[in-house]
């Protein structure tokens, strides 16, 4: 596991002894391997015996855009809620072979949307933060907008916010930021400065990077994007030492059998609309939605499908080879 | 995993394989010669992502006649490619590489999402 320090303002090694008992000794920063003072939106490793894996998570959180982003977000949500989010939004990315075609503006959209209401809300909670400390004057307004920003996202991504919630609960009986505004509140007002990621793995990490790049998918992106994901994955196992080639065998193949499935469905779907409905392009925007659900569903069962069986055939294959 | 599903599953992964070989030949030929000629450019169908004519094409010129003219009757026949058309600027051996190509692609998506069915159902649990 790896620990990240992130802080919002300087921290001389005094000043972060007495507030959170750390020792500037145990941290690195990227290309700075005893910090005498921790610089703000930059993330910091603690403790010793660093591997390999701890420096590349690291690097990959260094950029500013990416580390300011991460540290808002952690001291405005906390930490663990930060991970679970950054895991929810790739769980979200994952259906982005079932946008393609007609899917795309329908699930694209919501991944913006679900993005965007999170960020709302975390910014709503940085201005309620800034005006407890500096513009008491604007505090209830601030409060009243935070509130109307946890309860937009509440509304419009239940789903999403639902898997969160399954996450928080397991984390905190008191609830979480993302659970209730009071504690989002409570939590900004108590305007904490450090926060403390534990990542847990590199999938962890470039979730999180990719999360704090908040970036936008869109057309032919998407299958670029997924086989981005993919191609991550079978590094993961390459660099663990894992059997990558059996890796790439199985993750290419589930590319083409859920991208294969996901096109039928359109098309099956398509044709269906033609054939059978009088209906014109009202039709189709109805229809379009229910073949868009319907083949991001299939892709994604296809997929999971082909990664939990294809292996074995992968292992008879090489078998068979060998006996030659 | 039981024997029918391994060999339905090798079977239409390796169909998929071909398929997808044939659908970039088919695209460098067929597609791509109708796409430069102004005369059927237009009757390509929609490309809900790029590359999407292929599969519009294809289907147009392996579907048999009387569903491609039901098609057209349809106010959306925009959306496929205009077989009508297409018939006059391809060959036979257009037609047979569409065959082979939408029937490999159909037939191994197809079996795909049954067995994903079937799993999912515990058939061969």
């Amino acid at each position: 596991m790896s620990e990240i320090i992130l802080c919002n303002k300087p921290f001389s090694a005094n000043a972060l002894d007495a507030s959170c008992g750390l020792n500037t000794d145990d941290l690195t920063g990227f290309g700075d391997a005893n910090p005498s003072t921790l610089r703000p939106y930059l993330p910091y490793l603690y403790g010793q015996n660093l591997t390999a894996t701890d420096k590349s998570i690291l690097c990959q959180m260094t950029p500013l855009p990416v580390s300011r982003e991460l540290t808002n977000m952690s001291l405005s949500f906390g930490a663990d809620n930060t991970l679970a989010l950054a895991e929810i939004s790739a769980k979200l990315q994952e259906y982005n072979i079932g946008m393609m075609g007609t899917s795309t503006a329908f699930y694209a959209g919501r991944i913006e949307g679900f993005g965007g209401a999170v960020k709302s809300y975390q910014s709503a909670l940085l201005e309620y933060r800034d005006a407890v400390k500096n513009k008491p004057a604007l505090k209830a307004a601030a409060k009243q907008k935070a509130r109307a920003a946890f309860n937009r996202m509440q509304q419009g991504f239940r789903t999403e916010m639902s898997i969160v919630n399954a996450r928080a609960r397991a984390l905190s009986r008191r609830g979480t930021p993302l659970t209730n505004p009071t504690r989002g509140l409570n939590i900004a007002r108590s305007s904490r400065n450090i926060a403390k990621l534990n990542i847990t793995s590199q999938v962890q990490a470039s979730n999180l990077v990719k999360f704090g790049k908040q970036a936008k998918f869109f057309g032919n992106g998407l299958a670029v994007i997924d086989f981005g994901s993919r191609i991550g994955s079978i590094h993961n196992s390459y660099q663990s030492g894992g059997n990558w080639e059996r890796d790439m065998f199985i993750e290419s193949s589930s590319f083409a059998a859920s991208a294969g499935a996901g096109i039928l469905t359109i098309n099956a779907g398509l044709a269906l609309l033609l054939v059978a409905t009088p209906a014109g392009w009202v039709g189709l925007v109805l229809g379009g939605i229910a073949i868009a659900g319907t083949a991001a569903v299939t892709s994604i069962g296809v997929n999971h499908y082909i990664k939990e069986s294809f292996g074995e055939v992968y292992d008879d294959i090489m078998n068979w080879i060998r006996s030659w | 995993m039981v024997k029918i599903e391994y060999i339905m599953l090798a079977s239409s992964m390796g169909a998929l394989f071909i398929s997808l070989i044939l659908f970039v030949i088919f695209g460098q030929t067929t597609v791509r010669k109708l796409r430069k000629n102004p005369e059927t450019k237009d009757d390509l169908g929609i490309e809900f992502a790029s590359g999407w004519d292929i599969l519009n094409v294809a289907g147009a010129l392996a579907l048999p006649r009387w569903l491609n003219r039901k098609f057209r009757k349809s106010r959306l026949a925009s959306l496929c490619a205009n077989a009508e058309v297409l018939d006059k600027h391809t060959n036979t051996f257009d037609r047979i590489l569409a065959i082979i190509f939408i029937g490999l692609f159909y037939f191994s998506t197809g079996t795909l999402i049954l067995l994903m069915i079937l799993d999912k159902f515990g058939v061969f649990d």
